[in-house]
């Protein structure tokens, strides 16, 4: 284990305890630390294992981007309201489609942004607001004490020490696939064209299958639909006069 | 370079932004006059230039109506959420102009851009040579749901929840069937740039010819997405006060009406430039190539603002000639009619486009005939809609027969 | 009533044809319709006017209901008798009528003091038709306007005043009708 690495274990280490914090249900003061803590562990993973990565002033957009996706992130998960976990999360994911914009990938950005946050994110703010305006749900109350975050924040950092050291070695030694990607073109204005080409031809038995699951769940959820009508507890068909 | 990227762009930008605030404004007047003649009055007809006598016909009503919501007060009720009632317009008005990145305003203009490096004319675009800009104005316009959702329940108000829960049933629901009438056009121009579909338009004939019940279907849910009458039940006066914005007032307010005004106009470009050929006008007055002058550059944007302007006239003619959908008549409009119209048609412009592509039926003889084939389909898919009538002619509330009376 | 009354006689609603399935000549018709207003408004022919620089044309002045007049007989006294009959028949109570010893030896009464309070009269035009000697009038004067409520109190000079200013304009309903009073 070289010095970068026991680095990242203290900051992630950090950052764990950051997030044990910032987890709902806890004071207000406690999650002022929680963030200040997590900014702390943030800019200290910047300074010292991905500040050698790339060179700064080229990619600040690219740091802003990623800076409000984290937050987002993490604002998400410590809110107690689920209508505001939503909006943070739909803030998440526009950051998220604005990172792959920001590399070149058009179609993927904007179809995070349709998928994601256009279709189902708002599927979901419907049901929490029908649902539950504010506050804990009664299977919010059954806690497991600070086990459960705890392990939430474990397993985060683990995660991220994982991706971070990844990360770190293909940056330090020769990366063999960036010629491919420069083959690949990304920018090219036949981009979508020869995205749709790849769907289609090397990816197409994928495609109708999940296509065929999808057409099966839609034929289900209609289905389910006609059974709940006619069941006993259900309103009449004919309107009364 | 890269400086010069950013300068144009921020150039258009201001421009873009700048027309669409002062054409917003002004719409609203077009729109308070159209409901004054067609309701027989004269309306609007006083404010002029401030401090002098001079009227100008009420052309000064929409500084006077600026100046008037901004001294007021911009009021916030204790029982709503605050954080999200603040958002809710600022998020709404955010992502009605974000649209505006991709659609052109013109075609291009005859100067080398400097931004490009490659000597390409600059284009009348904020962002040009976008790959997914039809995506992009759909993706952008779901986010839109945001703001009307979230307006909707943070007011803590009945009216305003039920107005944001039908306007966000009633976009997702017409963002399908807006999706399939523009299909046809994707398959048709091989693009999703909406530049490189007006080309094509100036090439190969304007798409409301040649792929008629594509426009039916996206013209009807254009309707629908901009929230416009006989689609207007987000904020039907008579059963939801205001709809979604009932508890906004003073600025915020404005945000929400401004962001109204810019739905329509949004709608109307992507109708412009999907199926009304852009800035294409046959008779060779704005040519069909990139090369042009600065007469023809002029040309094609007054061409293009001008149908923008005339298709914004007919949104505001139907306002006042056709009746609201009930909720259910809306619903069933646009799972059971609209959508089966718009997959006929993706069908239909598939397959004449592959016969079109196998034998190579180039030449406007060979355009005219698949054009014909494209109407003929249109014709008896609406005509047998209209005698299965799925759930759209006739859902009035059913009487107790007689033989009912007996047995029940 | 309720819906399973028999008295009640349900009409089916007439079945659809194809035109109305279609939804097209109903919407072209709608349309038509906007367009031909459209048209008449744009050519000039508007329901409203530009008010201060054009007065509003009242179609029969004899019968629009604005500010009350007192009307005189031929000698130019006051008509009314002080009867109270537009007085009771007010649905807003804004007549106030102080009855004395007529000084004439035509009627026995005459009012002494006769109030129309215009801010709280609805215009019903009730009090005419109850005048039996036709000495209360609406007029088509509709521009009524005052700086205080105290203005807009008509007592007996300010309604002959209003006779005076319209009567060459609209005649009285019945000239003779207070001589047999």
């Amino acid at each position: 284990m070289n010095g970068a690495s026991g680095w990242l274990c203290a900051v992630l280490l950090l950052g764990m305890v950051a997030l044990c914090l910032l987890l709902p249900a806890t004071t207000r003061r406690r999650r002022w630390a929680g963030a200040l803590l997590g900014l702390l562990s943030l800019l200290l993973m910047l300074v010292e294992v991905l500040l050698p990565l790339v060179s700064w002033t080229a990619q600040a957009v690219f740091w802003v981007l990623a800076a409000v996706t984290i937050g987002a992130a993490v604002a998400a998960i410590s809110m107690t309201k689920p209508v505001y976990t939503a909006v943070w999360f739909g803030l998440s994911l526009l950051g998220t489609a604005s990172l792959l914009l920001f590399d070149g990938a058009q179609f993927l950005s904007i179809a995070t942004v349709a998928v994601y946050a256009g279709a189902i994110l708002v599927t979901f703010l419907f049901v929490i607001m029908l649902a539950q305006p504010e506050g804990r749900a009664v299977y919010d109350r059954i806690t497991w004490r600070w086990y459960s975050k705890a392990a939430a924040a474990l397993v985060a950092a683990i995660l991220m020490g994982i991706l971070t050291l990844a990360l770190d070695r293909f940056a330090r030694t020769e990366v063999p696939w960036a010629p491919a990607l420069e083959q690949l073109d990304v920018l090219h204005p036949a981009h979508m064209a020869r995205f749709g080409g790849e769907l289609f031809s090397k990816h197409l038995l994928s495609i109708e299958v999940a296509g065929a699951l999808l057409l099966v769940a839609l034929v289900g959820a209609i289905s389910i639909m006609i059974q709940s009508g006619r069941s006993p507890g259900a309103p009449p068909e004919r309107m009364e006069p | 370079m890269n400086q010069a990227i950013v300068l144009e762009a921020l150039i258009k930008t201001v421009i873009v932004i700048g027309g669409l605030a002062t054409g917003a404004a002004y719409l609203v007047l077009l729109e308070r006059k159209m409901a004054a003649w067609v309701q027989d009055r004269i309306g609007p007809n006083r404010a002029g230039i401030p401090l002098t006598d001079i009227r100008l016909g009420g052309l000064g009503q929409p500084l006077a109506d600026g100046l008037k919501v901004l001294f007021k007060e911009d009021f916030t009720p204790a029982h709503v959420d605050r954080w999200l009632f603040t958002l809710a317009p600022v998020l709404i008005l955010v992502a009605a102009f974000a649209a505006f990145a991709v659609i052109p305003f013109g075609s291009v203009l005859p100067v080398r851009s400097a931004a490009t490096g490659t000597g390409a004319p600059v284009s009348l675009v904020i962002a040009p040579g976008v790959n997914v800009a039809v995506l992009y104005v759909f993706a952008v316009s779901s986010i839109a749901v945001y703001g009307v959702i979230l307006g909707g329940w943070a007011s803590n108000n009945k009216y305003s929840l039920l107005g944001g829960l039908r306007s966000s049933a009633q976009l997702i629901a017409y963002e399908l069937p807006m999706g399939l009438g523009l299909l046809g056009i994707v398959v048709a121009a091989g693009s999703l740039n909406l530049e490189e579909i007006i080309v094509r338009q100036a090439a190969g004939g304007w798409y409301v010819l040649l792929q008629p019940l594509g426009f039916i279907v996206f013209v009807v849910a254009a309707f629908a997405e901009a929230a416009r009458l006989p689609f207007d039940l987000p904020e039907c006066e008579q059963e939801l006060v205001g709809g979604y914005h009932t508890e906004y007032s003073g600025m915020r307010l404005l945000l929400f009406l401004l962001t109204e005004f810019l739905h329509m106009i949004t709608a109307a470009a992507l109708i412009v430039i999907l199926f009304l050929g852009g800035w294409h006008l046959p008779g060779g007055l704005t040519g069909s190539t990139d090369e042009v002058g600065w007469f023809g550059a002029l040309a094609r944007v007054v061409v293009l603002v001008g149908k923008v302007f005339l298709v914004i006239v007919v949104f505001m003619l139907v306002r006042w000639s056709w009746p609201r959908f009930r909720y259910d008549q809306l619903m069933s409009l646009a799972w059971k009619v609209m959508l089966p119209l718009g997959m006929v048609n993706f069908l239909t412009v598939a397959v004449l486009e592959q016969v079109r592509w196998a034998w190579r039926l180039e030449g406007p003889y060979w355009t005219a005939l698949l054009a014909a084939a494209a109407w003929g389909v249109c014709a008896i898919a609406v005509v047998l809609l209209a005698v299965a009538a799925p759930g759209v002619a006739d859902n009035r509330g059913c009487r107790f027969t007689e033989s009912e009376e007996q047995t029940g | 009533m309720k819906a399973d009354d028999p008295r009640v006689k349900w009409l089916d609603v007439p079945p659809m044809g194809l035109a109305e399935k279609l939804y097209l000549p109903l919407v072209t018709h709608g349309l038509t319709t906007t367009l031909r207003h459209l048209a008449a408004a744009l050519a000039g022919k508007t329901v409203t006017v530009s008010y201060p620089e054009e007065e509003p044309q009242i179609d029969n002045p004899l019968i629009y209901r604005g500010v009350h007049r007192l009307n005189r007989d031929a000698e130019g006294r006051v008509k009314c008798v002080a009867c109270f009959l537009c007085a009771t028949a007010c649905p807003a109570h804004c007549i106030d009528i102080v009855a004395a010893e007529s000084p004439w030896p035509d009627r026995e009464k005459y009012p002494a003091s006769f109030v129309v309070d215009e801010l709280r009269c609805i215009y019903c035009g009730m009090c005419e038709q109850a005048c039996p000697v036709d000495a209360i009038e609406l007029t088509s004067l509709y521009n009524l306007t005052g700086c205080s409520r105290e203005e807009m109190v008509y007592d007996k000079e300010k309604l002959l005043s209003v006779y005076d200013a319209t009567i060459d304009r609209e005649p009285m309903r019945s000239a003779d009708a207070g001589e047999t009073a």
